[in-house]
């Protein structure tokens, strides 16, 4: 009953403030317009400079079929392999291929002549794919028969067919939205009322302290649902990226994510003395989860002691369920554990966070 | 030659206009008054004489320097302490005041004779972080940082707000020497004994010089407000012999150091009971373990009936409080807060709203429903706070330090509500730092480094001390103090 | 002069005694520098991996041993059916594939791969492998090399990032927070009144930060070297510079943001919302600038950690001369000098 009035003040007081209406409704929207097009991690542009020692006709072609391909922008030839690394250094090229003298009497011969590929790999990603992409040209057009081979393996890409990455990266947008609204911002709200004195008057009035911890998260849960809709609706309106999977899964997704982040948030916040710690204790472990989460790169690249942590890192979780759900389609079954993984960590933490919360001390 | 000269200074903000054609002079080496209610603009003037504020209109000189447009001249002559100084929490109390006395260009050793009655106080506690301090012995090291150095002028933003009576005093008799120094001062304060001190005084309303003259002179002038007529609290009318506090041989130890050692009293239902005490004599301290904020070392304590060990639970759904640096939630409106803090102690939401109207009828305080508290008044916060704090009618109210900082006239209006609420049975239990508002009490403790040295009526104390007011037994008592900290 | 040592000794001492905030200054970046070095990459390895075929013969065999066999690929089961395998890969238990044809053997065609394409990059890559290891093209006419990165570690790419970021959040909030807590807590009155200049207030609160910053810088190089083994291929002085300039930089952005904040919940929030975000999302920290549709690029371009970082990459990992990064150089010391004027020319030596 109490409740009814806590949760009031609590909307009040976010309503009066002058930044957090903004900040709920921006924020959905600024990440869902911007992200999924910086998060783009699409490996294109990349931008070849080649060095033709040869000079013939066959040399001359090969160029051209690297010219011709969509997938490289062509830089322009260079006199030496010399000057042209010094255009990766200027940062105007990433790719350098070498086409060796010879190069065409060698393919009459039969004989292979070594084409160099020289990649600039600060980027690992970029220049790997980059060279494995451009290898694929010059093999196909060193060996007739290895392009036979090429073309008889077919490949069927299953749920994200159009290759988009933003199809990846949506779900995986929620997460961070739900991080912000039902993380940081309760964490804020409880150390704020400690700095201005009022958890004191709180404290000696008869309020249970679950009443007094779900009156400050219920009000984020119901912000979180409304962002989570929010940004739902928008990568529909914006990118045409709908769910491949039940709505409802979703939401129970979020849910559980939200009394995660809450949770932790709380413990966070019983610990600090001020905004400032508090922020920067978040901060740090929001980074390590999202890092080690798999929503930037893929959790089984990983060495077996990080991936070892995967298994208490809700973020991770989550995103494999979320992604297994928006774009694979999956129902229940597919994500059981995840989610039962995920209803256990929030569990654990809620526990503690009423337990760290102290009335009386 | 005058020390100060304002002309005709104005400032605005917004349409709030803080400062109205402000003109008066001060003398070099005196001691001048600014006293006024909350908000009256004491503050402005100080900032704009500081040359912190440009003013909107008028000119002024501090020492010959015009604050405008000699800005650097005007801050290598003055002091400053502002109301809400404060330190820095993470330093210790000698690394405060060596960092402020460097500042100002001279080192503790040479400004030691000016601080030393106040800060050989705390002057044990010289490696402990200011953080760590009780709030009265943080305003000590406030004083002794702003005292440090011998400016020509030196501006005092009241100064002693929470100070308990002892060391206001000291304070004064070591600004008496700063003005032997022929150091001019300017000073507000809300205690007339502080007002008195003073050889002139400005009083400033609404942003406007009411008058100025002699102390004596204000006092009358303004009698409604700084000597309202005394109050009618009829005695006769004692309830009943049930106690509604019991405290035995309450102990609470912070390691070695106890905080609160031994203390044992009982308030009787309907009682005005009056727990004094010098700064870090233990009061809050006390106070927190009878509110359930804390867990006692040792020793037993009852409240309203139930066990302030085992039961503080159900002690908070029968008692308010109200203590000093909260007031409300400043971001919700007066009738809203009354119905938080309503619907936190049970209440419907009938019985709220027609409790809150009859209350704000009663306080004849309608037309601010539905105002931000953060925009009313000091005062108008405290009476409201009062009031949501016996909103539920509770056995017994704490309250803590409730009026420090208001003006005489509105502590007389809150006094009014405190014997409106006794009236009614509710016990107050109550802390303060005026001694006029100790004689208003049915009983008095005083508490002496965690114990209490002394307890019975005003008129009792006074008899067996042998002293003509509360202010004398105080004063007393407490200078028997051997430590001072909390 | 005895003033100001003071106040920098003060200002210090208020760092120092923050043990959470001191541990996370320094935990950050370690923990950065380990997770980036050693915990996350986008290599190929452990790709769950099933066959799908209906008989098995000596060629399919053969085929299916190359893949279990590589490093890239777990063969974790054998179906009968696509149908199944699709069901397992939509329940994450299997990222790719592999189905052979009836005539595998005789014709040696018909392999197809059936991949999750959740993530698009990783499923090119594993069929690029994929094809490899069957087509079994060991020794083929190309000769790759990686350049400044042969192990291809991410860490390479990531030691310039993670120093644009730290450096500029160390800077920046934590100089705003500290000026706005003076403002905030009214010692700030006291300061300005006091005989001491304001400007040597602010340049005294900035050492600190100044030299905690350059610790860090120290300590992130050192862990880069020695724990990351990161070569520093360029001149180590004029990394140093450099960094010095951006820390320059960032103090100057902190200053700016202390005068426009009130409090310190909005200085925090501004720094997180002005600086942070943008740092992370578009200096080219973790996603390429280039991929970004023009507008974004457009923005991205006064962003300063992003000069920052590519020129890090390139003095640091790629070890060219100083001429190569002067465009860098000279943009990062235009917004230093374009900060630093602004906010000093906005600093209130009164209030308000």
């Amino acid at each position: 009953m109490t409740l009814k009035y806590l949760i009031q003040k609590e909307f009040l007081q976010i309503r009066r403030n002058a930044f957090l209406p903004r900040l709920i409704v921006a924020f959905p929207i600024v990440i869902m317009c911007v992200m999924p097009w910086v998060m783009n991690m699409e490996v294109k542009n990349i931008k070849v400079d080649v060095v033709d020692n040869d000079r013939s006709t066959l040399s001359q072609q090969l160029v051209h079929s690297i010219e011709a391909s969509n997938y490289f922008i062509f830089n322009g030839q260079k006199d030496s392999y010399r000057s042209a690394l010094g255009e990766i250094e200027k940062g105007k090229a990433d790719v350098v291929l070498v086409i060796p003298q010879h190069y065409s009497t060698d393919v009459a011969k039969g004989l292979q002549p070594q084409v160099l590929i020289a990649a600039n790999a600060v980027n690992g990603t970029k220049g790997a794919m980059g060279s494995a992409y451009l290898s694929l040209i010059v093999t196909a057009h060193v060996m007739p028969q290895a392009a036979a081979i090429q073309s008889q393996v077919s490949t069927l890409l299953l749920y994200n067919k159009n290759q988009n990455y933003k199809v990846f990266m949506i779900p995986a947008l929620l997460a961070i939205v739900m991080m912000l609204m039902t993380g940081f911002l309760p964490t804020l709200n409880i150390v704020g009322e400690k700095e201005a004195g009022t958890i004191e008057q709180i404290n000696v009035t008869p309020v249970s302290k679950w009443a007094f911890i779900l009156a400050k998260l219920i009000p984020y849960w119901i912000i979180a649902l409304f962002v989570v809709t929010v940004s739902l609706l928008l990568a529909w309106a914006l990118y045409g990226i709908t769910s491949a999977g039940s709505l409802g899964l979703i939401y129970l997704l979020a849910m559980l994510l939200a009394l995660f982040f809450s949770s932790f948030g709380l413990i966070v916040s019983n610990y600090s003395d001020n905004m400032q710690q508090a922020i920067f204790v978040m901060w740090f472990f929001v980074v390590i989860l999202l890092l080690l989460s798999g929503l930037f790169t893929p959790t089984r690249s990983m060495p077996s002691w990080a991936y070892a942590t995967t298994y208490v890192n809700p973020m991770h979780y989550f995103i494999d369920a979320i992604r297994t759900v928006m774009v694979r389609g999956g129902n229940l079954a597919s994500i059981a554990h995840q989610v039962l993984a995920l209803a256990a960590i929030a569990l654990v933490m809620g526990g503690w966070a009423v337990a760290s919360y102290k009335k009386n001390s | 030659m005058n020390a100060i000269e304002v002309n005709h200074v104005g400032k605005c903000y917004g349409k709030v206009q803080a400062l109205n054609d402000v003109s008066f002079t001060v003398a070099q080496g005196e001691v001048f008054g600014l006293i006024g209610p909350d908000g009256a603009g004491k503050t402005s003037l100080y900032r704009i004489l500081c040359s912190l504020l440009l003013p909107d209109s008028g000119t002024s000189q501090v020492d010959g320097y015009d604050v405008v447009k000699q800005m650097r001249q005007v801050r290598q002559r003055v002091g400053y302490m502002p109301g809400k100084f404060s330190l820095y929490e993470d330093l210790t109390v000698e690394e405060n005041l060596r960092f402020f006395a460097t500042l100002f260009g001279t080192s503790v050793e040479e400004g030691y004779d000016s601080i030393k009655a106040i800060y050989s106080q705390i002057e044990r506690f010289k490696d402990r972080r200011a953080g760590a301090l009780s709030g009265g012995m943080k305003q000590k090291l406030a004083l002794s940082c702003a005292l440090v150095h011998s400016p020509s002028v030196l501006f005092l933003d009241e100064p002693t707000t929470g100070v308990d009576p002892v060391s206001r005093k000291e304070f004064w008799e070591m600004l008496a020497t700063l003005k032997q120094r022929n150091i001019t001062i300017v000073a507000s304060t809300p205690y007339l004994d502080e007002v008195r001190c003073c050889e002139r005084v400005a009083f400033l309303d609404r942003g406007q010089v009411q008058g100025i003259g002699t102390p004596d002179e204000i006092l009358t002038r303004f009698a409604h407000i700084f000597n309202p007529p005394g109050l009618e609290h009829d005695k006769g009318m004692k309830a009943g012999s049930e106690n509604v506090i019991e405290v035995e041989h309450l102990v609470k130890a912070f390691g070695s150091f106890h905080a609160v050692d031994d203390i044992s009293f009982t308030v009787k239902r309907g009682e005005i009971f009056g727990f004094l005490g010098a700064n870090g004599a233990g009061k809050t301290t006390a106070m927190h373990m009878l509110t359930g904020l804390n867990q006692p070392t040792s020793g037993t304590g009852r409240v309203v009936g139930f066990d302030i060990r085992t039961q503080h639970e159900q002690i908070k759904k029968h008692i308010g409080y109200m203590s000093q640096k909260f007031s409300l939630y400043e971001d919700l409106t007066v009738a809203e807060n009354i119905r938080l803090f309503g619907g936190i102690y049970g209440m419907n939401d009938s019985d709220i709203s027609t409790k809150t109207d009859e209350l704000l009828q009663r306080l004849n305080f309608l037309e601010h429903k539905h105002t931000l508290v953060k925009s009313l008044p000091l005062g108008w916060k405290q009476k409201l706070a009062f009031s949501v704090s016996i909103f539920h009618e509770p056995g017994v109210v704490f309250l803590d330090e409730p009026t420090g900082g208001v003006d005489p006239a509105t502590r007389r209006q809150f006094w009014q509500l405190i014997y409106d609420a006794a009236h009614r049975g509710i016990t107050v239990f109550v802390t303060t730092h005026y001694m006029d508002e100790a004689e208003y009490c049915d009983r008095i403790s005083i508490m002496v480094d965690g114990k209490i040295k002394a307890m019975g009526t005003p008129q009792e104390l006074k008899e067996m001390y042998q002293q003509p007011d509360m202010d004398h037994v105080f004063t007393f008592l407490a200078r028997q103090a051997t430590r001072s900290s909390d | 002069m005895k003033q100001f040592i003071s106040f920098v000794i003060k200002e210090a001492k208020h760092i120092v005694r923050d043990k959470r905030t001191m541990l996370i200054l320094f935990g950050m970046p370690t923990v950065l520098m380990l997770l980036f070095g050693f915990a996350i990459s986008t290599d190929v390895r452990n790709v769950r991996t099933i066959v799908v075929t209906s008989q098995i013969d000596n060629q399919t065999r053969a085929a299916v041993e190359r893949l279990g066999a590589s490093e890239y690929f777990t063969i974790t089961a054998t179906v009968g059916t696509p149908r199944e395998a699709e069901l397992m890969i939509r329940n994450q238990k299997a990222d790719l594939a592999v189905v052979f044809g009836h005539d595998f053997a005789s014709r040696h065609s018909g392999v197809q791969f059936i991949v999750d394409g959740a993530d698009p990059n990783m499923a090119q890559q594993w069929t690029n492998y994929a094809q490899g290891v069957i087509a079994n093209v060991d020794t083929g006419p190309v000769n790759s090399k990686m350049l400044y990165n042969p192990q291809m570690k991410s860490a390479y790419n990531f030691v310039p990032a993670i120093m644009g970021m730290l450096l500029m959040l160390i800077c920046a909030m934590m100089t705003s927070i500290s000026i706005v807590r003076e403002k905030e807590k009214g010692t700030m009155e006291v300061l300005l009144v006091s005989p001491v200049r304001p400007i040597m207030v602010i340049i005294a609160k900035a050492i600190p930060y100044l030299v905690l910053a350059f610790f860090i810088l120290i300590v992130i190089l050192l862990m880069a070297r020695f724990v990351l083994g990161v070569p520093i291929a360029g001149s180590l002085v004029w990394i140093i510079a450099v960094s010095v300039l951006y820390i320059l930089l960032a103090l100057s952005l902190g200053l700016l943001i202390s005068n426009i904040a009130k409090t310190q919940l909005v200085a925090l929030l501004l720094s997180a919302m002005v600086l942070l975000m943008p740092v992370v999302m578009l200096s080219g920290m973790m996603f390429p600038v280039e991929s970004m549709p023009k507008v974004l690029q457009w923005i991205s371009a006064v962003v300063p950690p992003r000069y920052y970082i590519e020129a890090m990459r390139k003095l640091m990992i790629m070890g060219v001369g100083i001429g190569e990064v002067l465009k860098e150089v000279i943009i990062l010391a235009g917004m230093t000098a374009l900060f630093l004027s602004i906010a000093l020319a906005k600093f209130n030596t009164r209030l308000e």
